[in-house]
């Protein structure tokens, strides 16, 4: 089928070309552009909820809860020795205290931790492997005849609501993207519709004089991707600016949550195809709906 | 003598009017020439219609190149129409084409390559005398000019049957004459023709040329030679 877009010169003249001129490229190149902007934001939020969810899921919080400072400490340096040498935990780090009292420090106040208020001790261990219930329940049981108090706490566990989010937001995504290609393939139809309507008269001498049905398809089809193609590379182009003007932006706000949200580079190629893809969908479309049209004439 | 086409007992009604034809019989043979005359609304253009299949009769039989015509499928349709030449009483020519592309339109739906339709199409315009027009475009082109594409179109395909309905309403006698000649040379190469007119005066131009005519959708065959196969044709010089 994709052959019969190189339809020879003299065939090409049986309807007037009016690629450009109407409004057709117009209409596929803003439906373009918003079906790759709902696909840009889709692969973003794949790929942000697959990377941050993939690392946190590796996180595990531990928290020395002491109030005696010096007992906390001993707690603190003696779960850390252990937890290195605990098989599956790749890196174990001490929260310095005064990093814990400058996090917490906007809930409570500089003078109320100042007041030596008992904070506990934080150790952020990352594992080989995402964190379940059972390595938590092993890594606690390791902990507790030195550290008694010690609770474990999977970051995965108070990011989910933010990764369901994430999760929605991707399904949202896809869902707007389908209802822009049947918008899309919908107005494809109509065009055609009319463009046939336009030159009923010739293709009624075509037919009369012998021509196919096919042949007269071929010729909408080729019609109508010409009008695709101009209007699919220029709401692409026009995709591709906000999608990398955004980029820098996200890039520029430098925030751990969205530390993700960048395009992949398997993204790209997917945004490259998607104007092939409405190509294509456009001759499918017109060369059905000319064929299921030209079927009720005798 | 093997036909080329048979109605039998046709009729042809639109939506549930009355029937535009009312029990057409008859058979035309190869290399025969027809005129069909009638006055205005007797159903000369709705006979013709089923002659190049737009349309389908509402009773009775056609066959055609001994194939039913009726029960055609229509993907078969097609390959009817190429055997079949029209002239339309309106020309009906593509109206952004050039003359030299209307007159190629049916080789080139007929798949024939552009170097082998350079010299045919040219020909059809030297004869019909449009040679310096051939990149006019037909709203350019006066009325009886139109009507030489038209029929220049009709014919260029060779068709073992061509249909022409007023095909000299438009041009001078002279020119008439010379189209007529047309029709007759293709004749004499095999081709059946049927020419629907209100001029009398051509019926005297080609010698054993039949009469068929219809009068207010039914068929008048005076002379009874409509179910018998022709004499060969002389033209008048």
């Amino acid at each position: 089928m994709l052959l019969d877009f190189a339809l020879p010169e003299h065939e090409r003249k049986l309807i007037p070309d009016g690629r450009v001129s109407g409004s057709m490229p117009w209409v596929i190149a803003i439906m373009t552009f918003l079906t790759l902007l709902a696909a840009a934001a889709g692969l973003i939020m794949a790929n942000a909820a697959m990377q941050g969810g993939a690392d946190l899921a590796r996180q595990v919080t531990v928290q020395i809860i002491e109030p005696d400072p010096t007992a906390r400490k001993v707690q603190s340096d003696g779960a850390a020795r252990i937890l290195r040498s605990a098989p599956g935990v790749t890196d174990v780090e001490i929260v310095p205290d005064a990093q814990i009292r400058e996090m917490l420090s906007p809930w409570l106040g500089e003078d109320v931790i100042d007041a030596d208020i008992p904070v506990p001790s934080l150790i952020d261990i990352r594992l080989d492997s995402p964190a379940n219930e059972e390595k938590l329940t092993e890594l606690r049981n390791a902990l507790s005849p030195i550290a008694p108090s010690a609770k474990l706490d999977s970051q995965a566990d108070w990011m989910a609501p933010f990764f369901s989010l994430m999760n929605s937001l991707l399904l949202l995504a896809v869902g707007i993207l389908l209802l822009l290609l049947i918008a899309t393939s919908a107005t494809v139809m109509l065009a055609v519709r009319s463009a046939l309507n336009n030159h009923r008269e010739t293709i009624e001498i075509m037919h009369m004089m012998g021509g196919t049905d096919v042949q007269a398809a071929r010729l909408f089809q080729r019609r109508m991707a010409l009008d695709a193609l101009f209007g699919a590379v220029i709401g692409f182009i026009l995709a591709v600016i906000v999608v990398l003007l955004l980029s820098f932006q996200f890039s520029a706000a430098n925030s751990s949550l969205l530390s993700g949200a960048a395009m992949p580079w398997y993204g790209w190629i997917a945004l490259a195809i998607i104007p092939l893809a409405i190509t294509g969908l456009a001759m499918l479309i017109a060369r059905r709906t000319v064929l299921s049209a030209l079927k009720k004439m005798l | 003598m093997q036909s080329v086409v048979e109605f039998d007992n046709v009729g042809l009604r639109y939506g549930t009017g009355t029937e535009a034809l009312t029990d057409i019989s008859f058979t035309l043979y190869p290399g025969s020439f027809y005129f069909l005359t009638g006055a205005s609304g007797a159903g000369k253009t709705s006979l013709l219609k089923l002659l190049y299949l737009a349309h389908r009769p509402s009773r009775g039989s056609i066959r055609m190149f001994d194939q039913d015509a009726v029960t055609l499928p229509r993907e078969r349709m097609p390959g009817f129409r190429r055997r079949i030449g029209v002239v339309f009483q309106d020309f009906r020519l593509v109206p952004h084409l050039s003359t030299f592309d209307n007159i190629a339109l049916p080789l080139r739906i007929a798949g024939i390559q552009e170097k082998d339709l350079q010299n045919p199409v040219s020909e059809m315009l030297n004869w019909i005398g449009l040679t310096d027009r051939e990149h006019a475009r037909p709203a350019t082109l006066s009325g009886g000019e139109q009507q030489r594409v038209a029929i220049a179109r009709a014919v260029i395909g060779r068709p073992e049957i061509l249909v022409a309905d007023e095909p000299t309403g438009n041009v001078d006698p002279d020119m008439a004459r010379r189209l007529l000649q047309l029709f007759a040379a293709l004749n004499k190469l095999g081709t059946t023709i049927v020419v629907a007119t209100h001029d009398i005066h051509l019926l005297q131009e080609i010698e054993n040329a039949q009469m068929m005519r219809l009068d207010a959708g039914r068929l008048a065959d005076p002379t009874g030679s409509l179910r018998h196969p022709p004499k060969p044709l002389v033209l008048k010089s």
